[in-house]
């Protein structure tokens, strides 16, 4: 990408004034979802959620539904932690923290599906971390619930460019990062490095946000990185991508993100990927079931 | 809300109607895709409870518990394993069976094929249909061949071998009639298209996509005939291998293997895996289906 286009994102990102500040409650959410569970102090949760009203009621509402099957709706943040756990609350928190600040007006993307294929991800990372061992599960759940954040940035600071994106995608079959580069010149990931950069996100965030589709040339977090690039494919591969079918064959071990990974993970190549992906399909129904709760409607599987 | 309701049925427990399955069933469907590589996901759990059910009744055993003993327990192990293969397999063939392996083959593999071979003098596509039963597998991919003939494949010539040990299956599969179950996936223009109805009851194939394919007896752990089945671009095996132990699956992987063009693919039915049986194949992903491929040369990936 040349420096130009490189200023103009950033320039149409810092003035547009519809983009979203950060949610005042986000990066302190993040910070707890990174420390392990039993060092999380469930009063801080509590008091870190009644700033923001909006975001409390929609988490009781998402933790009443039926698809928690909990035998009495909570009537408090506290009651909901306890009885559906801490990790289960925050995700939800985090998820109408989000989607609070990219509110669903027209958006080139149907909002269900993006959803679904970024707690997807997020889920399929903390399953592939966990497989790995050693590593952080809670930071690549993170790490793949961001990591196609550039999309919504692209959605207010680029509506006409990105639905003529999707548009050729969809009709061509193609990934969309090709697609946004061909109409566009630049991607979501460019878009969404601007908006890490404006929110003060993270080093290891932000290179999974600017470089999930091209790992070999994140700096720093490379291993991170590569996870949430197989961990994205793999979701378009199995019914959680944009909602079309992407003419393409995924070839994961002959993929530079592969080798980023042999390198940091000796087992890698001891782990079963046929089975992993049966396991990651029966997960698919929560996806899809959180999701339709917490924001209604249905789409397409793809 | 209709999801709402569909998740709460579905969600909690793995079994239809019934309480929760109980875990040895759990450790049964680990056993079975230990010895022969076949994986009921959680959710169809339930199917491998009832199969378990159906054979504990014919054995006159009485507990999940005392069954397993009879799965593990040296002296009957590997028959009342065969025993429940039977079960859990039973009667699950039909045309059309697996529409994400079609699509894959059509908008993603016959495209490359094609190109890849543009160069030979001779434009000919080898299939083999292996343990192709009745036929059903067989003839769907005739027809789907058949519908790419004025397109992808113009000028080209297909050839499927269709093969199974059974003789009676051999002999059923000739003849190419088959009635609603067989038939229950496929759409009215494929029927219109390419069958001719012989009774109310009763579609039979029509010359035209017989022609395609040959038919005959092949026991695939004949290792002298297989060394014949040379030069193919694509085989299919699906739910054929589930029957067979370590070894002698590892014995006929080898042999596809060998059997394959470079480049070419090789199909398992939708719930296999080859974990462990050959680190030559790469496994590929398609959109809700994988494959395992022969490296081709200009790939640089052998
Ligand atoms: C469940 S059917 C599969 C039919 C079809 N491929 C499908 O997926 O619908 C399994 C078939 O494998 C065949 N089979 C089992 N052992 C075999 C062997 N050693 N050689 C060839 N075929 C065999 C059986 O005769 C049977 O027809
Ligand atoms: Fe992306
Ligand atoms: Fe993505």
């Amino acid at each position: 990408m040349t420096t130009s286009i490189a200023a103009t994102i950033r320039e149409r990102v810092a003035r547009i004034e519809t983009m979203p500040s950060i949610p005042a409650i986000f990066i302190p959410l993040l910070e707890l979802l990174n420390l392990p569970v039993e060092r999380v102090k469930l009063d801080e949760v509590v008091k870190l959620v009644s700033y923001d009203n909006t975001i409390a009621a929609q988490c009781l509402r998402v933790a009443s539904s039926p698809l928690f099957g909990l035998a009495k709706s909570p009537e408090s943040i506290k009651g909901a932690v306890i009885s559906l756990g801490l990790r289960k609350v925050e995700t939800i928190l985090l998820t109408c923290c989000l989607s609070n600040a990219f509110p669903a007006k027209s958006w080139a993307l149907d909002p269900t599906l993006f959803w679904r294929h970024s707690l997807g991800c997020a889920m399929v990372c903390r399953k592939f971390s966990d497989k790995l061992g050693g590593g952080d599960g809670d930071k690549a759940y993170m790490a793949g619930l961001l990591h196609d954040i550039g999309l919504l940035v692209s959605c207010i600071a680029f509506p006409k460019e990105l639905t003529a994106a999707f548009a050729l995608a969809n009709q061509e079959q193609t990934p969309i990062e090709e697609a946004e580069r061909t109409t566009m010149g630049f991607t979501h990931c460019e878009t969404g490095r601007a908006l890490a950069e404006k929110w003060h996100l993270a080093n290891d965030m932000l290179q999974v946000i600017a470089h999930h589709h091209a790992p070999e040339q994140s700096e720093g977090a490379q291993p991170l990185v590569a996870l949430v690039h197989l961990s994205d494919l793999l979701c378009r591969m199995r019914g959680m991508g944009y909602g079309y079918y992407e003419r393409r064959r995924v070839d994961w071990v002959a993929d530079p993100a592969w080798a980023i990974l042999q390198k940091e993970h000796r087992n890698l190549d001891g782990i079963d990927l046929v089975r992993f992906t049966f396991e990651m399909d029966e997960a698919i129904e929560e996806v899809f079931g959180l999701v339709s709760t917490i924001f209604g409607g249905t789409a397409a599987r793809n | 809300m209709i999801t709402g309701m569909q998740i709460a049925t579905t969600m909690p427990s793995p079994s239809k109607g019934g309480g929760p399955v109980d875990p040895v069933f759990r450790q049964i469907r680990d056993l079975v895709y230990k010895v022969c590589g076949i994986f009921q996901l959680e959710e169809k759990l339930y199917l491998m409870a009832d199969a378990c059910g159906r054979r504990m009744k014919q054995l006159g055993v009485h507990s999940p518990r005392e069954y397993w003993d009879l799965l593990t327990v040296h002296s009957s192990r590997d028959a009342e394993i065969r025993q429940l293969l039977n079960e859990v397999t039973i009667g699950e063939t039909c045309l059309f069976r697996s529409p994400p392996q079609l699509d894959a083959l059509r908008k993603v593999i016959l495209p490359e094929l094609v190109e890849d071979k543009s160069k030979q003098i001779v434009k000919r596509l080898r299939i083999w249909s292996a343990g192709c039963s009745t036929g059903e597998e067989s003839y769907t991919l005739a027809m789907n061949m058949l519908e790419e003939s004025d397109r992808l494949l113009k000028g080209w010539t297909v050839e499927i071998l269709a093969t199974d040990l059974n003789d009676r299956s051999v002999e059923t599969a000739k003849a190419g009639i088959y009635g609603d179950y067989a038939l229950r996936s496929t759409t009215d223009y494929f029927k219109r298209k390419y069958f001719s109805p012989i009774d109310e009851k009763k579609l039979q194939v029509r010359p035209e996509v017989k022609k395609l394919i040959t038919f005959s007896r092949l026991n695939l752990q004949d290792d002298s005939r297989m060394l014949f089945m040379k030069g193919m671009d694509l085989i299919f095996c699906c739910n054929v291998l589930i029957y067979f132990d370590g070894p002698s699956k590892a014995k006929v992987i080898d042999h596809y293997y060998t059997n394959l063009n470079l480049g070419g693919y090789f199909f398992l039915g939708t719930s296999e895996s080859l974990f462990k049986l050959n680190d030559k194949f790469h496994l590929i992903h398609f959109p809700g289906t994988i494959a395992y491929w022969k490296p081709s040369l200009k790939s640089g990936k052998l």
